[in-house]
């Protein structure tokens, strides 16, 4: 049940497709730090160090490789 | 009125009019041939416990406009001790290391560290991107983590697809990996009772392995030309050999809370292995927000996962880059962490409460990372950017608070069974 | 009406080939070309027709969805443009860097001005004054690829969009097949080389105004552009002001040619050199002799 409504939930959030800029007012959106991801390497970091000490992990992606930490 | 020969260089503007190959949608920032390389090391030190050293360096390649390789090698070097789950004592405790040749102390009054876990870890991924259509790319993922007693196999697919003039962006992916443990100490019996040693400990097998599937679905969307967010949703299934190996529960005893002594000639305190269920399925829901604001960025991020061993947990993520000038910035960091207890978790067993040895479809265990937990991490980035190089270096306090039994019978009441464990990590990046 | 194009294509057997014929950007244009194939010569007017309409709307002033619209409404802030219109302003700056000013893009707000109906409708000095505050290259910001303009002026690519269609459907044409073509597009050309059936090509020059010919061109490669229209201009006391407007001053150039026509490598060069000497006014003869271009002129 709690699965449904989180479904619903993300679909609903997603359902804005008038949002958006025309592709010459990328500008800003192009620089790096824009990007979702802009530091690759310290979320890798931070994922690992979250991971083994807690009880959640990912979420933004796939992550690379288990460890015998958790 | 003299008049100049300017045909000479109206030829060359022109030429360069026409020499452009039409139709380039080019945006990425390696330029085709070469290697886009970031590097950066992480040191972590928890006060009294465990410490860790963590180079990794990353090299991407535009092999052509529309295919990309990436390479990553990461080595994690494991020092120091980390709490093994029994809980103290007003009197000192022996406990057998997991080799079954020697045994450690823990001191009175004190949560029990082992410090068996000196390691260090390999770890390669690779992945590659290719386009399969003007709007649709696929990034295949390999990877490979090595410790003394762990290894990992995974794989990965994602599909990307944009739509809207790629104001948003349908993202697809399942990734598979398969781990195998082969612990020094062997697959310890579940609930099996920690031997003094130089005896027979309570084994069941040497290695165990564990699966793991995990699909994620997202969306980016564009809001505006200075904003876009992210919502993903992924699911997450583990089958196999989910336990610690090491972790072990207190039998203490009901009136006074005193650890039970296993061995009088020892002082070997009376624990038993712990033992989770052989499988977990996390479903987890991700969305972040990041906006220019005159320059700075401000990036916030939520993620709620809930799983089938009844924890749920939060996770608030704010990071605010300040450009302070067109080559320097400064990033402040907040994270907020909570989570809730393990079904199965249990700080201690009351003797005579505990299960049977060998009962393998009864679990508990007394990880305080499957505990009800608070986290606060508190950091602060220092960088500089320029067109062809960057670095920046990171200090970052990280307080793990786990919330204490509110039964604790005789002498626990007045022990802490969870003590709060601070870290602080120094990170530095070099990107080039 | 503007901004709606008739996309009709009509291919005629010729003595040498094929012509195959279109409108685009206002003008008649026509590709000739010498093959007996006629798939093929289909297929290579296709490829100049699409160009030439997929540039007439990119650079449109009539249309509310391309960057010129959106540049137009910027209100002043930086908007980033694309690959093709980076170097086509980086020309463009070039120009008006080459003529100290005279070739300048910010000048089309002055046919809000002058319209030449033969009358004897003449501006007033403050109308002028008004826009030649809004006129000038040295007032726009370009920072490839980021173009801002201040409110209220306006980029205008008809002094080049013809010329820059010719060059750019020849460099598609060329790049499926390598026969001999003639591309005209209402006066403004491109061979890519000479047919093999004759010595050279040969066009007479003829606007769309419907002058006799005035005289034969004989082209083996290389654009050749026209600036100039006799029919259009004012008369005032006496005065006939033609048509060709100094960015400068906001009036129309003094006493010269009716028309110029240049021949260069590029029909872009060629066009730039045509305007530059109708700009010239009464030096245009001795400016188009420094530049050691073939040209014909027309009093």
């Amino acid at each position: 049940m709690r699965l449904i409504v989180f479904i619903l939930g993300v679909l609903s959030i997603t359902a804005c497709s008038d949002l958006g800029v025309k592709p010459w007012e990328r500008n800003v959106l192009a620089k790096p730090e824009m990007s979702l991801d802009s530091a690759p390497l310290t979320s890798a970091l931070d994922d690992h160090i979250y991971f083994s000490k807690e009880a959640s992990s990912g979420g933004r992606g796939f992550g690379g490789g288990g460890c015998g930490c958790n | 009125m003299k008049h100049k020969k300017i045909t000479m260089a109206l030829t060359t503007a022109a030429c360069s009019l026409f020499n452009a190959t039409p139709d380039v949608q080019a945006d990425e920032s390696a330029d085709l041939g070469e290697w886009d390389i970031n590097a950066a090391v992480l040191y972590y030190t928890e006060s009294e416990r465990v410490s860790a050293f963590e180079p990794v360096i990353s090299a991407k390649k535009q092999i052509d406009s529309d295919e990309s390789i990436s390479l990553k090698l990461t080595l994690d070097s494991l020092t120091g001790p980390s709490a093994n789950g029994a809980v103290p004592s007003i009197n000192p405790q022996t406990f057998t290391k997991p080799s079954g040749n020697s045994s450690y102390t823990a001191p009175a009054n004190e949560a029990p560290l082992d410090d068996t876990f000196k390691d260090t870890r390999v770890a390669f991924s690779a992945s590659w991107e290719q386009a399969l259509s003007r709007m649709t790319r696929m990034t295949l993922g390999g990877n490979l983590s090595k410790e003394y007693d762990y290894l990992s196999l995974g794989t990965s697919v994602m599909f990307a697809h944009d739509i809207n003039q790629r104001n948003t962006t349908l993202n697809a992916g399942v990734s598979f990996a398969h781990d195998t443990i082969e612990p020094e100490g062997d697959i310890p019996t579940p609930f099996g009772i920690m031997q003094p040693t130089g005896t027979t400990q309570p084994r069941l097998t040497g290695t165990d392995d564990k699966t793991l599937i995990d699909v994620l679905l997202g969306v980016i969307q564009v809001v505006d030309k200075d904003s876009l967010f992210q919502v993903n949703y992924s699911y997450s299934q583990a089958d196999g050999y989910l336990t610690d190996p090491f972790k072990v529960i207190s039998i203490v005893d009901g009136a006074t809370g005193l650890p039970i002594i296993e061995d009088a000639t020892t002082n070997l305190s009376q624990v038993v292995f712990e033992n989770r269920p052989d499988s977990r399925t996390k479903h987890s829901l991700y969305t972040q927000y990041k906006r220019n604001i005159i320059g700075d960025v401000m990036d916030v991020s939520y993620r709620y996962m809930f799983d089938d061993w009844e924890i749920t947990s939060h996770t608030l993520d704010f990071r605010y880059r300040l450009k302070t000038s067109e080559t320097t910035f400064w990033q402040p960091h907040l994270r907020y962490y909570q989570q809730s207890e393990a079904e199965f978790f249990r700080p201690y067993f009351v003797s005579g409460q505990q299960p049977g040895v060998g009962a393998d479809n009864v679990y508990a265990t007394s990880d305080y990372r499957l505990g009800e937990m608070t986290t606060y991490t508190i950091g602060l980035e220092y960088g500089e950017k320029y067109h062809d190089h960057g670095w920046s270096i990171a200090a970052e306090y990280y307080l793990q608070s786990v919330t204490e039994p509110s039964v604790k019978v005789g002498q626990l009441a007045q022990q802490e069974l969870f003590p709060d464990v601070d870290a602080f990590m120094l990170r530095f990046n070099y990107d080039f | 009406m503007p901004g709606i194009i008739n996309r009709n294509i009509t291919i005629e057997k010729t003595d040498m080939g094929f012509t195959g014929m279109f409108d685009a950007m206002a003008s008649p244009c026509e590709i000739l070309i010498e093959t007996h194939d006629y798939a093929l010569a289909k297929k290579l007017v296709q490829i100049a027709a699409d160009e030439a309409w997929r540039i007439e709307q990119k650079f449109s002033r009539y249309r509310n969805d391309n960057i010129l619209y959106h540049i137009h409404h910027a209100c002043g802030e930086p908007v980033e443009v694309d690959d093709e219109l980076t170097p086509l302003l980086n020309f463009a700056e070039q120009c008006y860097q080459l003529t100290d000013g005279m070739f300048d893009i910010t000048s089309g707000i002055l046919r809000r001005a002058w319209k030449f109906d033969c009358s004897d409708n003449i501006p007033t000095h403050r109308t002028i004054d008004e826009l030649r505050s809004l006129i000038g290259w040295e007032k726009v910001s370009w920072q490839p690829p980021f173009i801002s303009l201040p409110v209220g002026m306006e980029l205008d690519l008809g002094g080049i969009g013809k010329e820059y269609a010719v060059d750019r459907a020849a460099l598609l044409i060329s790049q499926v097949s390598d026969i001999a073509i003639l591309i005209n597009f209402g006066g403004d050309l491109y061979a890519t080389k000479p047919p093999k059936s004759r010595e050279s090509w040969q066009v007479g020059i003829e606007s769309i105004d419907g002058w006799n010919k005035t005289g034969v061109i004989k082209i083996k490669s290389g654009g050749i552009a026209t600036s100039g229209d006799a029919r259009r201009y004012l008369e005032r006391d006496g005065i006939r002001y033609s048509h060709v407007l100094n960015p400068k001053t906001g009036w129309p150039v003094e006493e010269g040619p009716k028309s110029v026509t240049v021949a260069a490598p590029r029909c872009i060069d060629a066009g730039f050199l045509s305007t530059t000497a109708m700009l010239n006014g009464k030096e245009a003869k001795s400016f188009l002799e420094v530049q050691e271009v073939q040209y014909w002129l027309q009093i």
